[in-house]
């Protein structure tokens, strides 16, 4: 029974990294941007599902409605202005990204002078038991739209003109040009996408998490670790990389020690890094693609 | 146009290198530099604020040439030498305060613990390239919050290490501030020092190989991950000895503000990009730019709106790494470089 509690808590939490880790494939494992401001996309969903719902007094999951339209044009934005003209210059980028981090996490700060707000929604409170697993109905709305999202994503990259050509700029983004591909426009759009995944994520954590500027952090590495860990722009790999972090993350927890939980999944990315570079679902070499100077 | 960081450093390294043949040429500049260095604490010396910016400033500014040895000559952009600080400001305290060891002393086992741990733990990661080393380095500074969270007995858990303020020269805690603020220069003219040493050294020569061209370099013989573990344990000796002047600078130590990626181990980082990265003068440059003005942008703005000043700081970086891409010493020599060809444009033709 105890172990099937800590499972079904480890995939519940997995739905969640693997929700915040697709937003992140796109940028990191697909157009191959370290985007180390992806956490405060999520915080910035989230402040923005939390302002929404008490301005409009509606349902936080609601104001995806204004959320989603709202990233991918920050998205949009932020490679336009900010990724494109660095191109090339990767440490530079990684370090914009890091301006920009620092940017959103004071910005909103400032704006909410740092009190901690929560969201409510008609959902909180609710939950489905199954024997003695009890499974909350908010984490359960994350793990339905993750696996739905996985499912869209993949086949929006591999059966529309719109994801093949986003898969061809970073193969080769010369070639992809001479057929007619529009790269600049190509690469906003995937960065759009995936900070309005971001945002998605951020509305459907606010109501189980205590909103403070800084909480981008509590997803970052995880995000990385599960990108890595699933393989470079898999969306299987993001998916199933999330279960896996968040089912071990869980059982260490409970059977090692819970201050140590995080240092096992970060070895454990760590020795996927080490020594199988490509991840779990990736293709051999995709750890190479598009981090070489490409015009 | 192959490697897209070290342009800015070969520019400059040329200019460098004719300026470091000759000795005594070298002489006079480290002399000049460690002038205009100390000016500011010649003429601020009696005003506890600005000598306290200055404590930071040079402090920082070794550690950003310390990180400079790894990530501008060798390549490796780490993001784990928040480790090799921790490790030192928590060796040194512990010793310190267990057998009264002399940080004097302490810092010595601890910049050696650091120079075998940091090849240690580096060595697997040295087949990532790019991006992929950087956050695997960073994933190191997350095991270590962790780690030091955890080792209660060695680093205090999340309590931290106080260190009773006892003044003297033996526990390296002095009453007037501008004493700490010369130590902490001679630890940046110890870097400093540390870095044009190596830069004119077979090491040095190996390290840009690596950094140019990882495979050519292999090519022509030289042990590529010799090399980088050497540059390795050089870097992480150094900045664990500015863990350790950092402990005894503060007196108190815990693992959020040892670990914060913004505040340390990006840190090297961001003010190394925005002098220069792989220049000497890079990380020094932007210890002076970055140092102050942070300290005086929260001490102004900090009071009334907390955040401000982080959000016009993050303002300010973002500009930099969009106009300076390859950081301001760069700017400059580039500029410098115009000048002279367009003096010497009428004797030469090519």
């Amino acid at each position: 029974m105890e172990l099937l509690n800590l499972l079904s808590i480890g995939i519940l939490l997995g739905g969640i990294y693997a929700l915040v880790a697709l937003g992140l494939n796109l940028i990191f494992g697909v157009i191959r941007v370290v985007n180390f401001a992806h956490g405060e996309l999520v915080m910035l969903g989230m402040y923005g599902a939390w302002a929404c719902s008490k301005l409009l007094k509606v349902d936080p999951y609601v104001t995806l409605l204004a959320v989603l339209p709202a990233l991918f044009v920050l998205g949009l934005l932020i490679q336009r202005f900010v990724i494109q003209p660095l191109q090339n210059e990767h440490m530079m980028q990684m370090f914009a990204t890091f301006a920009l981090l620092t940017i959103a996490q004071n910005a909103v700060l400032v704006l909410t002078r740092g009190e901690g707000q929560s969201v409510n929604t008609a959902l909180a409170g609710m939950a489905v038991e199954l024997g003695d697993v009890r499974l909350t109905a908010t984490r359960l709305v994350i793990l339905g739209s993750v696996t739905a999202i996985a499912l869209g994503l993949h086949l929006f990259l591999n059966r529309t003109l719109l994801g093949k050509s986003i898969r061809a700029v970073t193969q080769d983004r010369a070639a992809a040009r001479l057929m007619g591909i529009h790269v600049e426009r190509t690469f906003a759009i995937t960065f759009g996408i995936g900070a309005a995944l971001a945002g998605l994520a951020g509305v459907l954590l606010a109501p189980i998490y205590t909103l403070s500027p800084g909480i981008g952090g509590n997803f970052i590495f995880a995000a990385f670790a599960v990108v890595v860990l699933g393989g470079l722009g898999s969306v299987a790999g993001a998916y199933a990389g999330g279960m896996i972090v968040g089912v071990v993350e869980s059982f260490a927890g409970f059977y090692i020690d819970p201050e140590l939980k995080q240092a096992v999944w970060f070895l454990i990315f760590l020795a996927v890094l080490v020594f199988k570079p490509s991840g779990l679902f990736g293709q051999k070499g995709a750890e190479e693609m598009g981090m070489r100077e490409q015009t | 146009m192959k490697a897209p960081l070290p342009v800015a450093a070969r520019v400059e390294s040329r200019v460098v290198a004719s300026q470091l043949r000759s000795r005594r040429r070298m002489l006079a500049l480290g002399a000049a530099g460690a002038l205009a260095a100390l000016a500011p604490l010649a003429l601020l010396h009696g005003q506890p604020f600005w000598v306290n910016i200055l404590i930071s400033t040079y402090l920082f500014g070794g550690l950003a040439v310390a990180w400079n040895l790894m990530a501008g000559f060798a390549g490796q952009f780490s993001l784990g030498h928040g480790v090799f600080f921790a490790v030192g400001a928590y060796t040194t305290a512990r010793l310190y305060l267990l057998w009264g060891v002399s940080p004097w002393l302490g810092l010595l086992p601890a910049a050696l613990a650091c120079a075998l741990i940091g090849p240690l733990i580096f060595w697997p990661t040295f087949r990532l390239k790019g991006a992929f080393f950087a956050i695997a380095t960073l994933a190191f500074n997350e095991v270590g919050v962790v780690c030091a969270n955890y080792f209660e007995s060695l680093t205090g858990g999340p309590r931290g290490l106080q260190i009773p303020f006892k003044p003297g020269f033996a526990q390296m805690i002095f009453t007037n501030p501008a004493h700490t603020a010369v130590l902490m220069f001679s630890y940046l003219a110890l870097c400093v020092a540390a870095a044009v040493a190596v830069r004119r050294s077979r090491l040095g020569y190996y390290l840009l190989a690596v950094r140019e061209d990882e495979d050519a370099a292999r090519a022509s013989g030289i042990d590529v991950t010799g090399v980088k573990l050497r540059g390795t344990a050089l870097s992480a000796a150094l900045t664990a000895v500015g863990g350790a002047l950092f402990v005894m600078a503060v007196r108190t130590i815990d693992p959020p503000s040892l670990f914060s990626l913004p505040d340390i181990g990006f840190k090297f980082a961001l003010l190394t990009l925005i002098g220069g990265i792989g220049t000497l003068a890079g990380p020094v440059v932007g210890a002076f730019l970055i140092i102050p003005t942070e300290t005086w942008l929260r001490a102004t703005l900090g009071g009334g709106l907390p955040g401000m000043h982080l959000v016009i700081l993050g303002g300010l970086m973002l500009a930099a790494a969009l106009f300076m891409r390859k950081g301001l010493v760069h700017a400059i020599v580039t500029l410098v470089e115009r000048a002279q060809r367009w003096r010497t444009k009428g004797q030469r033709h090519d």
